[in-house]
């Protein structure tokens, strides 16, 4: 993030965003973009609203009346000094002055971090508003179970390197899922052994158990030729593909 | 500042101040009160009680920390990120930050000025007041030029303390060079390297502000703020 927004410059290769050279158009660059740091600090001599007409300044004209809707709906008073917030409340006014410009990208860094469980649900909404409004939301987080539920896409980085950049439902139909069925009697090992996917097979009494990468259909036709009682999956999470790949 | 000022008809009064200057050892009085030949005549007062060394000394770490705090302040306490995600160039920021020194020091200049005449025409000293601005003009120059400095340091590092401790340095080391030179013969030959000459030695209080030395000291802030420039604009920010 601090690479596309010009902090920092790459010791080889280029970025680009919207199609302009992150290097050479940043100013055009940040004229679109929404950040929020990961290690928000503040103006502390300031009151939030301050800080936020301050901000809203270098940006030129911004609807006001946006920013004050926000702070309203993140319930944050934005008469108080800035020094007598809590970590949450300074978050606030991270989020407030990254989306008060409605930007076409919002690049966020650890959004939630701070905020309470009310807020965070807030911030979900907003995330969804400016999705449906069509604008990008570019987030880095470690909350895997945020990730999993506002994200459509996802990347992970290990070691530096850009190792995964999938849809989300992509990786979790191409992730190992953990399968159970329960058959009315004993079932032969051989029909399930080598089918397309099917991995990890253990069978006991009339119980079988396997790991199933992509599609369940060659499974499933297999299984029909039994009397099937019950069958269980369990949905992977973002954790355990994380997990993995990381392993 | 004021109440110095205040104790002038006293001491001008009192020919003996005079007396005690030039039983002083001559390098004892020219590092503390300077190129002064007499304190009871109103230049000679403020000279020796503001002009030499109290009031730069304010002007060089009143400036200082502005200077150091334009930048590198900004990016030692982490709020330059979120500024510099705003759609402005850092040559932009650096030189509005630039302006926002020389206001605030021009106005501390001003205040400085304003309260030393107000006492000077309270006491009915027998001093032009213009000149008194000028001699300020000076200070605030100097002041300028290590604001600048501290300014630069700050832009190549996030290293706040570094750039306070060095122009710091450089400062008191530039005072006791232009202060000792006249007095120590291997010394003497450098004097003209110490930014205090440039700022004091025309005595801008008796003779007006000198041209040539205005210029070596707005010159330097000049080159100082280019350095600044080109160093901020290439370099990696500090998260």
């Amino acid at each position: 993030m601090r690479l596309l927004l010009d902090f920092i410059r790459p010791t080889s290769g280029r970025a680009e965003l919207f199609g302009l050279d992150a290097r050479i158009h940043s100013v055009d660059i940040r004229q679109r973009v929404g950040y929020l740091p990961g290690e928000l600090e503040t103006y502390t001599n300031l009151t939030g609203r301050e800080m936020l007409t301050y901000f809203a300044s270098l940006r030129g004209r911004i609807d006001w009346n946006y920013a004050e809707v926000l702070a309203e709906r993140l319930e944050l008073d934005l008469s108080r000094s800035i020094k007598t917030l809590s970590k949450g409340n300074k978050q606030k006014i991270g989020l407030v002055q990254a989306f008060m410009h409605k930007p076409e990208l919002l690049l966020l860094d650890e959004p939630t971090s701070g905020l309470d469980p009310l807020m965070q649900q807030e911030f979900y909404i907003m995330v969804r508003e400016a999705k449906a409004e069509g604008r990008t939301v570019f987030l880095s987080s470690h909350v895997l179970t945020e990730v999993e539920r506002i994200a459509d896409r996802i990347g992970i980085i290990r070691e530096g390197k850009l190792i995964l950049e999938e849809a989300v439902t992509t990786i979790k139909d191409k992730a190992l899922r953990q399968l159970e069925m329960h058959f009315a009697s004993s079932v032969p090992a051989e029909t399930f052994n080598g089918l397309p996917g099917v991995r990890n097979l253990r069978i006991e009494n009339n119980i079988v158990y396997c790991s199933i990468e992509g599609s369940v259909d060659a499974l499933i036709k297999a299984a029909a030729q039994f009397e099937v009682i019950n069958i269980t999956s369990h949905e992977p999470d973002l954790e355990e593909i994380f997990l993995a790949y990381y392993s | 500042m004021i109440l110095t000022i205040l104790f002038y008809p006293s001491v001008s009064d009192s020919p003996e101040f005079d007396d005690l200057l030039h039983n002083m050892p001559e390098a004892l009085a020219k590092l503390f009160i300077g190129e002064v030949s007499d304190i009871t005549s109103p230049e000679g007062y403020l000279n020796s009680q503001l002009f030499v060394l109290l009031m730069p000394l304010l002007f060089l770490f009143f400036s200082i920390s502005h200077g150091s705090g334009a930048i590198a302040g900004e990016e030692e306490s982490g709020t330059l990120d979120l500024l510099m995600s705003y759609p402005l160039k850092r040559s932009r920021v650096l030189m509005e930050k630039f302006a926002a020194m020389v206001v605030i020091i021009l106005a501390f200049g001003f205040v400085f000025w304003f309260s030393i005449a107000v006492s000077a025409v309270i006491i009915g000293m027998d001093i032009i007041l213009w000149r008194i601005a000028e001699a300020t003009l000076s200070g605030v120059f100097l002041g300028l030029v290590f604001g600048t400095l501290s300014l630069t340091l700050g832009c190549s590092g996030n290293n706040r303390g570094l750039s306070i401790g060095v122009t710091s340095a450089l400062g008191v080391a530039a005072y006791f060079l232009n202060a000792l030179a006249p007095v120590v013969n291997v010394l003497e030959p450098l004097q003209k390297l110490s930014l205090f000459y440039y700022y004091i030695e025309a005595d801008p209080l008796s003779n007006g502000l000198d041209l040539a030395h205005v210029v070596v000291l707005l010159g330097l802030t000049g080159i100082l703020l280019a350095v600044a420039l080109l160093t901020f604009d290439r370099r990696d920010l500090v998260a």
